[in-house]
């Protein structure tokens, strides 16, 4: 389930700002309060293709370290298409939330 | 252990050197801060368990194979429409030669005239089945796997390409008919050097644009296995 969500859940992370691939999952790690704990190497191929599709931009940047860091930035279309994700979300949540508030809980028949 | 680890990693996304190169680094960073934020310290543990969180590189490359291909097949799209316009300009670039030099148009006869027609329909067939060809894949959303989805887009671009590629090699065939046509008896003079010269570029694109489409079904059956895998 969480493999359909991850562009919005990488982009919601990027939108507090540009980050590195590894700040992007500690982000994830730290606003999910630790639910959303994936092989960090699954984020990578998600960033490059959210930056193919011109959600997102990318720099090359020298790190206190001196290693040459890539540094992604969510994009004015990146930031459209979140809102649009964000507002699919909202409606599917609320539904599902209206579902559940209706529901009574299960009587043993006997 | 990280050395050995992005090397691995490096190696299975050989299909594409520079992403390979671009990769490498940013994975190579992403563990060495991995190891520094390790809240046992660092060491060779660190390292194992920077590696061991990234996940199996095999899985990783299979998942940038995808991005890749896709990013190829956009680029198959502009290099498509990129060299029929190169068509076009060295065909013009040959007519223009020809009102420069008055060449006469020679005795062409009736077979010339289904020829004329051949290349006018061929050219803007392929124009037209090119640029379809381009918008199509450029309007695609690059999949996060290789879907069937994604194989029937990409099976969609490379009928679309390789009608135009038919299309542009027909009319490219009826422009040498025309050109030795027209230049015959005349070819060693410095004057046929032009029409020549266009003919060989028109040549050259059509050679590049099939060498494009065939690296693109090597590439996507290359992706397809690895993706399987």
């Amino acid at each position: 389930m969480l493999k359909g969500h991850l562009d919005m859940i990488v982009l919601a992370a990027l939108s507090a700002g540009p980050a590195h691939g590894y700040a992007v999952i500690e982000e994830i790690k730290r606003r999910s309060a630790g639910a959303f704990d994936l092989p960090e190497g699954t984020i990578y191929p998600v960033l490059h293709r959210l930056e193919q599709a011109g959600l997102l931009g990318s720099r090359w940047v020298t790190a206190d370290s001196g290693r040459r860091r890539r540094v992604y930035a969510i994009t004015r279309r990146g930031q459209r298409e979140l809102a649009a994700r964000r507002a699919v979300w909202d409606q599917f949540s609320n539904a599902i939330g209206g579902l559940f508030r209706g529901s009574r809980p299960h009587r043993n028949p006997a | 252990m990280i050395s050995e680890y992005v090397e691995r990693l490096a190696r299975e996304l050989d299909f594409d050197p520079s992403l390979s190169r671009c990769v490498r680094r940013e994975v190579e960073d992403h563990l060495w801060e991995a190891v520094a934020a390790d809240p046992e310290g660092g060491g060779l543990e660190a390292e194992r368990r920077a590696v061991a969180n990234f996940g199996d590189p095999h899985v990783i490359a299979a998942q940038f194979a995808v991005v890749s291909l896709a990013k190829h097949a956009k680029r198959v799209g502009v290099v498509a429409v990129v060299l029929i316009a190169a068509v076009f300009i060295a065909m013009k670039a040959r007519l223009a030669w020809y009102a420069v030099m008055e060449c006469p148009a020679g005795e062409m006869g009736g077979l010339g005239d289904i020829v004329v027609s051949i290349d006018r329909y061929a050219f803007w067939l392929s124009v037209f089945l090119g640029m379809a060809g381009w918008m199509y894949i450029d309007s695609r959303r690059v999949p996060a796997a290789f879907t069937q989805e994604f194989r029937g887009q990409l099976s969609r671009f490379f009928r679309l390409c390789s009608a135009a590629t038919g299309a542009l090699i027909a009319s490219v065939i009826s422009d040498g008919v025309l050109t030795s046509l027209r230049l015959s008896g005349a070819a060693r003079s410095p004057d046929a050097l032009l029409p020549v010269l266009s003919m060989a570029v028109e040549i050259a694109c059509v050679g590049v644009l099939v060498s494009y489409l065939r690296g693109m079904t090597q590439r996507t059956a290359s992706t397809g296995r690895t993706a399987r895998m």
